[in-house]
């Protein structure tokens, strides 16, 4: 085996680091003094000086079988060490730093040759403490759990995995997290220069751009070519994912970059991070905003993502009431509490056609919220009458890509303002106060009183349907809602996860639940793709875990079965989480859409069913979950038993470890 | 209604008068028709037992007429699947009718414990 001249200067392999390290003994102080507290630490205080190394490559030999996968083995070892080299301190272990200065908590990550050195960096070095390291069992779940984990935290996590086997992998839900503008850090291993990559997985695991397979749903991307370069870039991305519209980044991080030995640690700065303020909407628009709204006689307001935090929720309740308009919540976010008599989510269409004016915040699909569309016929129409101001704030123009077209139909409106509806909020808030007379504010003080009756009736409409059924087996939808309810309420819950799709359970929780607080929900997997729900659902536990919230899942099969493993995850870090399967055992929506498919073309629906039946044998996720070592019960058919199982399991969860019900249910 | 449906709404109404009443005196009707309506995917929307769901609307305790199920569902206009004759005979439709009107009623929600109490909640 060769080196280049560079890794001949700077290199040396982990064992002789963790030779090295030991024989230093315990006060190996860690270089930089500008970073943040963590960097004040001392290697005794990490897992080195705990008995806590990896494997050895002869170990790790020792377990491939043949020949081949011993060679393999070996050459994902990354640069070997000389005998005659020792050092301290390594690139990756100022990787570690860094990540320490903008105190991340976790990387989710299922282990990878090309990011060996910041594995080690992470558990060995860094004791394995902001970061830690969660082990995933799948890379689409580690993105997942980083969302699910971003959402209840509102603080970003990072991912890692090969640049391309394990970012294929991942891509998928990070085009979700793209979706759902979520940041999240995804550092992916590579091995940048040729003459490093020691034959076999090395070639197969490196690429000259591995960030190109997801630069169309990513917000910005860097392959650092120094270590100081490295803490530039790491600081810069986390500070652009995190300025609205947030979204993932990427960092290829070279193999060989993390094995640098650094001879002068001195040298290296990590720079200050200091979180962008998110941009605002102009003044002069936001005043025609407010005199609108004031002036108008049947306004609405739509929001979707609005509530980045719980000051949304409160300055979106603030304006409601200034006003007394209706809001309608699409719910990506936990924008408005259900329990609001201004939350008229449920009247919407009946609103949003007599209103003259409607106020879309943070709504992705604002087209598609004012237009009616008949998908089988390929026809839409109005749903606002002619003449109805439009409005929007939001940051959807500053959230362009070309390739992916997640920003739907363009909208035509009568004002467009670019800025982050929360942080315009204030503003509005302040120019509407302004623009409201005393009177005008009597005559919509009146409004209240219809508000409140609109929102009992529907709440108690809501009530009424879900006795629909409660008898049923397959059990109803309503009443498994219901039953998990019961169950909850008296904790700080969070419903962390409905998969795709609230409606695939009729929406029954926000029908009837209430939800209050901005982190009671956390919305959809918002790409559509399946295989979020679950481990988005851990991710979110993990956080909700250290914030003394209650987690629940409500799981759909379909999605469960792309990303199980994650349930093994929960399991293994002890995230209590309660997953409640909804086990209807098809791919219900897809079911639905090929029968009308059939239908309409006189076809018949004999076989519609085929492809979208999980039948047959029919899958015992209990059976699934015990494997993965989580408490479970099920499949529960007859509804009587379910309030039982979910006493336990509800018992399982606030001792501190997973648990999953198993409840087979009618389709929605 | 619109008005160019109505001669074949019309037919399909003479059609069921003349065959109802032999049909709710046919014992099977209600297993035939439970039988079509989970062969043709009805309960994927509206429940097995026609419950009703966010994607599909209650079919009892309220069931309607066949005339009227068969003139909604041949031209439906909105998210529920066209049938056509050829998919699902108007027989058919008498027969997921029968089997509808066979289904227990469910309790009211005042009867539920769960949901009395948010009731009681709300007050």
């Amino acid at each position: 085996m060769t080196s280049s001249p560079q890794k001949n200067k700077t290199n040396v392999g982990r064992r002789n680091f963790i030779k090295t390290a030991v024989v230093a003994g315990a006060a190996t102080t860690l270089p930089s003094e500008k970073g943040a507290a963590a960097q004040n630490r001392t290697v005794t205080e990490t897992g080195v000086s705990q008995g806590l190394a990896p494997p050895s490559v002869e170990q790790m030999s020792m377990e491939a079988s043949t020949p081949e996968q011993v060679s393999e083995v070996q050459s994902d070892q990354g640069p070997a060490a000389t005998e005659t080299e020792s050092a301290k301190y390594f690139g990756s272990d100022f990787m570690i730093d860094v990540m320490k200065s903008l105190d991340l908590d976790y990387v989710f990550s299922n282990p990878g040759s090309s990011f060996l050195g910041l594995h080690e960096s992470i558990t060995v070095y860094g004791g394995n403490r902001k970061p830690e390291f969660i082990t995933c069992m799948h890379e689409e779940s580690a993105a997942a759990m980083a969302n699910g984990y971003y959402k209840a935290a509102l603080k970003p996590a990072a991912i890692m995995c090969h640049g391309t086997v394990g970012l294929q992998h991942a891509a998928m839900n990070l085009y979700n997290a793209w979706c759902d503008r979520v940041p999240l850090i995804a550092i992916l291993g590579n091995t940048v220069d040729a003459s490093d990559r020691m034959g076999g997985t090395t070639w197969r695991h490196s690429a000259q751009d591995p960030a190109a397979m997801v630069r169309d749903f990513t917000k910005w991307d860097d392959q650092p070519a120094s270590l100081q370069a490295f803490a530039e870039s790491m600081v810069r991305g986390w500070k652009i994912a995190t300025t609205p519209p947030m979204e993932p980044i990427v960092l290829a991080v070279d193999s060989t970059l993390q094995e640098t030995a650094v001879e002068d640690p001195e040298s290296l700065k990590i720079p200050r991070y200091t979180p962008s303020e998110p941009p605002q909407g102009e003044r002069g628009a936001v005043r025609k905003t407010a005199k609108l709204l004031v002036d108008a006689e049947e306004p609405v307001i739509i929001v979707d993502r609005l509530a980045r935090t719980p000051e949304g929720m409160r300055l979106l309740v603030e304006l409601a009431e200034l006003l007394n308009v209706p809001v309608i919540d699409i719910a990506s976010r936990q924008n408005m509490p259900t329990s609001h008599y201004l939350n008229q989510t449920r009247q919407s269409g009946r609103l949003i056609s007599r209103a003259d004016l409607v106020l879309g915040m943070e709504v992705t699909d604002f087209w598609g919220q004012v237009n009616s569309v008949n998908r089988a016929e390929m026809t839409s129409e109005p749903r606002v009458k002619e003449g109805t101001k439009l409005v929007t704030i939001s940051v959807n123009d500053l959230y362009m890509k070309s390739n992916y077209q997640d920003f739907q139909r363009y909208a035509p409106v009568d004002i467009s303002i670019s800025g982050d509806a929360e942080a315009t909020l204030p503003a509005l808030i302040e120019e509407v106060k302004e623009a409201m007379s005393r009177s005008r504010r009597r005559v919509l003080a009146q409004k209240e009183k219809t508000f409140r009756k609109m929102h009992a009736d529907s709440f108690e409409e809501s009530r009424q349907l879900a006795a629909r059924g409660w008898n049923s087996s397959p059990v109803s939808t309503a009443r498994l809602s219901m039953e998990i309810y019961e169950q909850i309420k008296a904790e700080d819950w969070a419903l962390v996860s409905v998969g795709a799709s609230e409606r695939f359970i009729s929406s029954w929780p926000h029908r009837l639940w209430n939800f209050d607080e901005h982190y009671r929900y956390l919305g959809i997997g918002a790409g559509g793709g399946v295989g979020y729900g679950l481990p988005a659902a851990v991710g979110a536990a993990l956080a909700n875990k250290a914030l003394g919230r209650f987690s629940v899942n409500i799981q759909c099969d379909g999605d469960f079965m792309y990303a199980n493993g994650a349930l093994w995850t929960a399991a293994h870090h002890r995230i209590p989480l309660l997953t409640v399967m909804h086990n209807n055992r098809a791919y219900a929506q897809e079911s639905m859409l090929v029968q009308g498919t059939a239908n309409r073309r006189k076809r018949g629906v004999e076989r519609a069913s085929i492809g979208t039946l999980i039948q047959d044998p029919n899958i015992d996720y209990a059976k699934l979950a015990e494997g993965m070592g989580v408490w479970s019960a099920g499949p529960i058919e007859n509804p009587d038993d379910l309030r039982p199982a979910l006493i336990e399991a509800v018992k399982v969860v606030k001792s501190g470890y997973p648990a999953l019900v198993d409840v087979v249910t009618q389709m929605r | 209604m619109n008005i160019k449906y109505f001669p074949g709404v019309l037919l399909l109404w003479i059609l069921f008068s003349a065959v109802g009443v032999s049909a709710q005196e046919d014992a099977n009707a209600v297993e035939r028709g439970l039988k079509t309506f989970m062969r043709v995917g009805c309960y994927e929307c509206h429940g097995t037992d026609g419950k009703g769901s966010e994607a599909g609307t209650a079919l009892t305790p309220e069931t309607l007429p066949p005339e009227a199920i068969a003139n909604f569902i041949r031209f439906s206009p909105g998210r529920m699947p066209v049938y056509p004759v050829e998919v699902l005979s108007d027989e058919e439709i008498i027969d997921i009718v029968a089997y509808l009107e066979s289904v227990p009623l469910s309790p009211d929600a005042d009867d539920v414990d769960i949901l009395k109490a948010l009731a009681l909640d709300k007050k």
